[in-house]
C-alpha cells in the first residue's frame, strides 16, 4: 500500500507540492500558534531560569514572581543553618521612577535587591561585575530594557526615586514581566533607594542545598524550619504553579488557547482538502481497485499512507521555518518564543492527528466508490 | 442576481451566472471549499478582536473619565502608573476663563492590596478615588451609587473584576491594605492586562487606606477638567499650559487616548503578536483558496476550453473565475463572520475582555477575505488562459 500511495502522490508533481506546501503552512500555523501560548508562561519564568537554586522560599501570599509577598529575613537566615543547606540568598524587589527617559518621561525601573558576594545569578555578566555592584549606589542595568529608559551607558548618573545613582554596566537577562526595564542593586544600596523597606521584608529566598540531597525531602524539613506565613517550593512545583498562574488566572490561556484550537482546525481543513482532492481525483483508479478485488481496508490504509506521506513530509521543513520564525519573534516582541522538544512532540502530534481525522473524512467519498458508477 | 448580467452590453453574451452555477454545480465540494476559507477567516477574525480588546481594555479607564481637557505629570509614559500632584494645582486651573470644573482625580496602580472577603488571600488591585460632590467619572453605575461613598472607609467594587479577587460576591465588607472598608455598591468595569480587579472609593477614604487617617493627603494622579459651553479648547489647553508649572500637560480627551494607544502599541507585545497571527491567518486562507481555484480550474478545464472555441473572450472567463472565488470567500466570510460574534460573546465573559465585533473589524475582515480568495485565484487562473482548445480534446 505504501508503494501506491506513493506512486498516486508523485504521479502529479506540480499537484503534490501544492499539497505539501498546503501542509507545511497548516503545520507552521500550530507552530506558531503553541509558541506564543507557552511563550507568556515561559516569560514569567525567565527570572528563575537565571537564578541558582534548588527551593524557594517565599511568602504565603505569594501570587507569582513579579507579586510576590514579602517575608521577615529572620525566616531565611533560620533556613541556611540548616546543615542541608548551602546556600540560602534574600531577593529585594522595588518599583522606582527612573527620572532620565528618552523626551522627558518617567518610566519604571524595577530594581532586585541582592548580596553581590551571593552565587545566585546564573549569567557570568553579573559575576564579573561583583566589584561594580558592590559600589555604593551603582546599579546593573538589564541591556534588554527598553528604549524609552534612554542611554543606558556605563557611568551615567540618574536619579532614581529621590536618589542618584550611577550604571556600573549591564547584563542580559530579559525583563520578562518585571516591567519595561529591570536593574540589580546591593542590598545596601537598594535599603538606600527603598528606605520604607527595611531588610526584614525579604520577597524571594532562593536556596541551594548542598550536594546529594534530595530536593523534595528537604523541603519538607525546611518547611518546619521556616514556619508560618511562608511556603517552600521545589523548581518543578513552581514551574507549575507560574504556568497555572499564566494559564489560568490572566486571559492568556483563553486568548492563545482558542488561536491554538483554531489553527488546529485549520490545519485539518488544509489537509481534508489535500487528501479529499487527491481520492477524488483517482476515483476511477481506485474503483477499478475495488472491482479486481481489493477491499475498502486496502483503500483505506493506502489513503492513510497518502496522508501520513504529505504530514512527514510536509512536517520537516515547517519545523526548520518555525525555528527561524520563533527567533524573529523573539527579537521583535521580546517574548521567550522558544522551540523545545516538548513543542516539537505536540505539533507532530497534532499534524499526525490532523491527517488521521482528514483521512477518516476523506474515506466516506471514498467507500462511495462504485465500479459501476464510475464508467 | 449575478455581476455578470449587471453590466449592459456584456449581458448579451452571458446570460447565464456561470460563477454562480459552478459554485452551486457541487453542494459537497461548496461545504468543503467554505468550511477551509470559513476557518481561515475565523482565525484572523479571532486575532482582529483580541488585538481591539487589548487597546480597548486599555482604554476603557480614560474613555470613562467625564471631562474635555486633562491634566498629568509632564513626566508620565503612561496613563496608568504612579506620578501624582498636588490637588492645589487645580486652584490656578479654575481660574481660567473657560473652566467650567477642574475635579481631583484619584488613583493607584501598585500600593493597594485587596483581601479577598472569601479566601482571606491578598491581591494587588487597582484604586481610583474622587470627591463624591465632584464626580469625575461618566459610568453611570458609579455616579448611581457615589452618594454612598460619602461614608468613611466605604468602597465600590467591580464585580466584572476577576473571580479569584472575590468582588463578585455580596460580601459586606473586606480590607484594602488592612483597613476594613465597607462594600457600598458595584459597577461592572473588567479588567486590563495590567490589573485584575478595580475599587472606587472617596478622595477620603483614599487617604486613610494609602496612609492611615493621621497620613498626609495623597496627591492627584489627573485633573479632570469640563469646558464651559462654548469655550474654545485649543484656547483653553493653551491657557491651562501657560498657567500651570511646567512638569504638568495638559492633553485633550482624544490627545489622552493617542497618547496612552502609542505606548501600548510601541511597547506591549500585544501589537506585532496579534499581527503574526492575522498574517499567518490570511496566507492559510490564500492557500486554501488556491488549492480551491487551482482544483476546480483543472476540472472545469474541458468546459472552459470548450467555450473559449465557441468565441468567448479569455478575459470573460477570466472573470468569472475570479467572480467564483470571490463568491467563494464570501460562502467562508459569512458563516465565519456569524460564528465570532458568538465566539467573541463567549471568550469576552471568560476572559473578562471587551471583545466585541465592530465596523472596523468586519471591513477589514471583509477586505482581507476578498484580497485573499482574488489574489491566489489571479495566480491559478494563468492556466485558463493558456487552455487551448485543441489539446483538452
Amino acid at each position: 500500500m505504501v508503494s501506491l500511495a506513493w506512486r498516486i502522490l508523485t504521479h502529479r508533481k506540480g499537484r503534490t507540492l501544492l499539497a505539501l506546501v498546503g501542509m507545511f503552512m497548516a503545520i507552521l500555523l500550530v507552530f506558531i500558534q503553541l509558541g506564543l501560548f507557552y511563550a507568556v508562561p515561559q516569560g514569567g519564568m525567565l527570572l528563575y531560569d537565571n537564578l541558582r537554586f534548588d527551593l524557594l522560599l517565599v511568602s504565603d501570599q505569594y501570587e507569582y514572581q513579579a507579586q510576590p509577598g514579602a517575608f521577615p529575613l529572620g525566616r531565611l537566615d533560620r533556613v541556611r543553618a540548616s546543615p542541608e543547606v548551602a546556600a540560602a540568598t534574600a531577593l529585594y524587589f522595588g518599583v522606582a521612577k527612573w527620572k532620565g527617559g528618552a523626551g522627558g518621561a518617567w518610566p519604571d525601573l524595577f530594581v532586585i535587591g541582592v548580596d553581590p558576594k551571593s552565587r545566585v545569578f546564573l549569567p557570568r555578566s553579573i559575576e564579573r561585575q561583583r566589584a561594580a555592584l558592590e559600589r555604593p549606589d551603582t546599579i546593573l542595568v538589564d541591556s534588554a530594557s527598553r528604549s524609552i529608559f534612554g542611554p543606558l551607558d556605563t557611568g551615567r548618573v540618574v536619579d532614581l526615586g529621590d536618589r542618584a545613582v550611577t550604571i556600573g554596566g549591564h547584563y542580559r537577562l530579559g525583563t520578562g514581566f518585571m516591567g519595561l526595564g529591570v536593574a540589580l542593586a546591593s542590598t545596601a544600596s537598594f535599603g538606600r533607594l527603598f528606605p520604607g523597606r527595611g531588610p526584614g521584608q525579604v520577597n524571594l529566598g532562593p536556596i541551594e542545598l548542598k550536594p546529594g540531597i534530595d530536593p523534595a525531602a528537604a523541603a519538607a524539613t525546611l518547611r518546619r524550619l521556616a514556619g508560618p506565613g511562608t511556603q517552600i517550593f521545589t523548581r518543578a512545583a513552581l514551574a507549575d504553579h507560574e504556568e497555572t498562574y499564566w494559564t489560568t488566572r490572566t486571559s492568556v490561556g483563553l486568548i492563545f488557547g482558542s488561536g491554538l484550537l483554531i489553527s488546529i482546525v485549520v490545519g485539518i481543513m488544509v489537509v481534508y482538502q489535500i487528501v479529499s482532492t487527491q481520492v477524488n481525483r483517482q476515483m476511477p483508479q481506485f474503483a477499478t481497485l475495488k472491482a479486481i478485488g481489493y477491499g475498502d481496508g486496502a483503500l483505506a490504509a493506502t489513503v492513510a499512507t497518502m496522508s501520513l506521506l504529505i504530514v512527514a513530509a510536509g512536517f520537516v521543513p515547517a519545523l526548520g521555518a518555525a525555528a527561524w520564525l520563533y527567533r524573529l519573534i523573539q527579537q521583535r516582541t521580546m517574548l521567550p518564543v522558544t522551540m523545545t522538544l516538548g513543542h516539537v512532540a505536540a505539533v507532530l502530534g497534532a499534524a499526525l492527528g490532523m491527517a488521521a481525522v482528514s483521512a477518516l473524512l476523506a474515506l466516506g467519498g471514498l467507500r462511495r466508490a462504485d465500479p459501476a458508477d464510475v464508467f | 442576481m449575478s455581476i455578470a448580467t449587471s453590466l449592459p452590453g456584456r449581458a448579451a453574451l452571458h446570460p447565464v451566472p456561470l460563477a454562480w452555477r459552478n459554485l452551486t454545480a457541487n453542494k459537497r465540494r461548496l461545504l468543503r471549499s467554505s468550511g477551509g476559507i470559513g476557518f481561515a477567516v475565523l482565525l484572523m477574525l479571532m486575532q482582529l478582536g483580541f488585538e481591539r480588546a487589548f487597546f480597548d481594555s486599555s482604554l476603557m479607564v480614560i474613555r470613562g473619565l467625564d471631562g474635555d481637557l486633562f491634566v498629568q505629570s509632564a513626566h508620565k509614559y503612561q496613563f496608568a502608573t504612579q506620578d501624582p500632584f498636588p490637588a492645589a494645582e487645580l486652584d490656578a486651573a479654575r481660574q481660567i476663563p473657560g473652566v467650567a470644573s477642574a475635579r481631583p482625580f484619584y488613583a493607584d496602580w501598585f500600593d493597594m492590596f485587596w483581601k479577598n472577603p472569601a479566601d482571606g488571600k491578598i491581591f494587588l488591585i487597582r484604586a481610583f478615588a474622587f470627591d463624591p460632590d465632584q464626580p469625575v467619572f461618566s459610568f453611570a453605575q458609579i455616579n448611581a451609587e457615589r452618594g454612598r461613598l460619602k461614608s468613611p472607609d466605604t468602597v465600590l467594587v467591580d464585580r466584572r473584576g476577576r473571580p479569584f479577587l472575590g468582588m463578585d460576591r455580596t460580601a459586606g465588607q473586606s480590607q484594602l491594605n488592612g483597613v476594613t472598608v465597607k462594600i457600598v455598591g458595584n459597577f461592572a468595569l473588567g479588567p486590563d492586562f495590567m490589573s485584575d480587579g478595580t475599587v472606587v472609593m472617596s478622595a477620603r477614604t483614599f487617604a486613610d487606606v494609602l496612609h492611615g487617617a493621621a497620613g498626609n493627603p495623597p496627591g492627584i494622579e489627573a485633573g479632570v477638567i469640563k469646558l464651559a459651553p462654548g469655550a474654545d479648547p485649543a484656547r483653553v489647553q493653551a491657557a491651562l499650559k501657560k498657567t500651570l508649572p511646567v512638569g504638568l500637560s495638559v492633553m485633550t480627551k482624544d490627545q489622552l487616548i493617542a497618547f496612552e494607544r502609542k505606548f501600548q502599541a510601541e511597547v506591549s507585545s500585544a501589537g506585532p503578536i496579534f499581527a503574526i497571527g492575522t498574517v499567518v491567518g490570511f496566507v492559510v486562507g490564500m492557500l486554501i483558496s488556491y488549492q480551491i481555484t487551482y482544483t476546480d480550474v483543472a476540472d472545469q478545464l474541458p468546459q472552459y476550453a470548450t467555450l473559449k472555441a465557441i468565441g468567448y473572450p479569455t478575459l470573460f472567463l477570466l472573470r468569472v473565475v475570479l467572480e467564483q472565488a470571490a463568491l467563494n470567500g464570501l460562502a467562508g466570510w459569512v458563516p465565519a463572520w456569524l460564528a465570532s460574534i458568538l465566539l467573541f460573546r463567549v471568550i469576552g465573559e471568560l476572559a473578562l475582555l471587551p471583545m466585541r465585533m465592530s465596523l472596523g473589524i468586519t471591513l477589514l475582515s471583509l477586505g482581507l477575505t476578498l484580497g485573499m480568495c482574488l489574489i491566489s485565484a489571479a495566480i491559478a487562473v494563468r492556466r485558463v488562459v493558456a487552455a487551448d482548445p485543441a489539446e483538452v480534446f
